[in-house]
């Protein structure tokens, strides 16, 4: 089970600068649906990616689904080669993107994010119309479902402002 | 929750679809909670799941 408030304490407690995208980016715009994991886009600075592999450290962050065993060891060097990591830690699984398709980089979704005052700190997570739009561009069936949920999540938020104007 | 949003792609014709099926009473009860109680509620559901994944079935032999 993904500890999500320890998880995301532990990040933005350590000044990671990341977007919550995903299924947990879905959950913060109120969908209904499980999701196992949180999914992050990071930003790749030399800075950043040394916070993130500083705070992760003493989780003991592994390839999720990997043999137990594996020469791996996420460090600074392991991510400035890397992009994107699928994790499992002692606080649950924790997907790391340094890009994500129809989305880009940090800097590219940074705009489109809103700022979210959740567990005690502060973190960044994905608007969401852009949450659709990179939804959309992954092009997936098993998404169709939770595109035309956020969609319907849309629709209600926009009756909701206009019931209020 | 206001980001400057992006510009909106067209309807899809299947996603229009899968949209009739959305149980919006859901998404409404969602909507009145703050996003720190979604992820209590979402920690809760992944404990339920956890506990139907690890309960014994009683056609197990």
């Amino acid at each position: 089970m993904t500890d999500f408030e320890a998880l995301i304490r532990l990040l933005a407690g350590s000044g990671v600068e990341f977007i919550m995208v995903g299924g947990a980016a879905a959950t913060a715009h109120g969908s209904a649906r499980l999701t196992q994991d949180l999914d992050i886009v990071y930003r790749r600075s030399p800075e950043n990616i040394a916070r993130l592999a500083a705070c992760l450290a003493p989780y003991h962050p592994y390839l999720r689904g990997a043999p137990p065993g594996l020469p791996f060891r996420l460090d600074g060097d392991t991510i400035e080669r890397g992009l994107n990591f699928t994790l499992i830690t002692d606080l649950g699984s924790l997907d790391l993107f340094g890009e994500i398709i129809g989305g880009g980089r940090y800097e590219d979704l940074q705009r489109d994010t809103i700022e979210l005052a959740l567990f005690g700190v502060t973190c960044r997570c994905l608007g969401l119309e852009r949450l659709i739009e990179v939804k959309r561009a992954v092009g997936r069936p098993r998404d169709l479902e939770a595109i035309a949920e956020l969609e319907a999540l849309r629709d209600e938020r926009e009756g909701q402002d206009l019931s209020r104007s | 929750m206001n980001a400057k949003q992006p510009k909106r792609a067209e309807p899809d014709s299947v996603i229009e679809a899968y949209k009739r099926d959305i149980d919006r009473s859901l998404l409404r009860e969602n909507l009145r909670l703050t996003v720190e109680q979604r992820f209590r509620n979402l920690q809760q559901l992944q404990r339920f799941a956890d506990e139907l994944r690890t309960a014994p079935r009683r056609s197990d032999p």
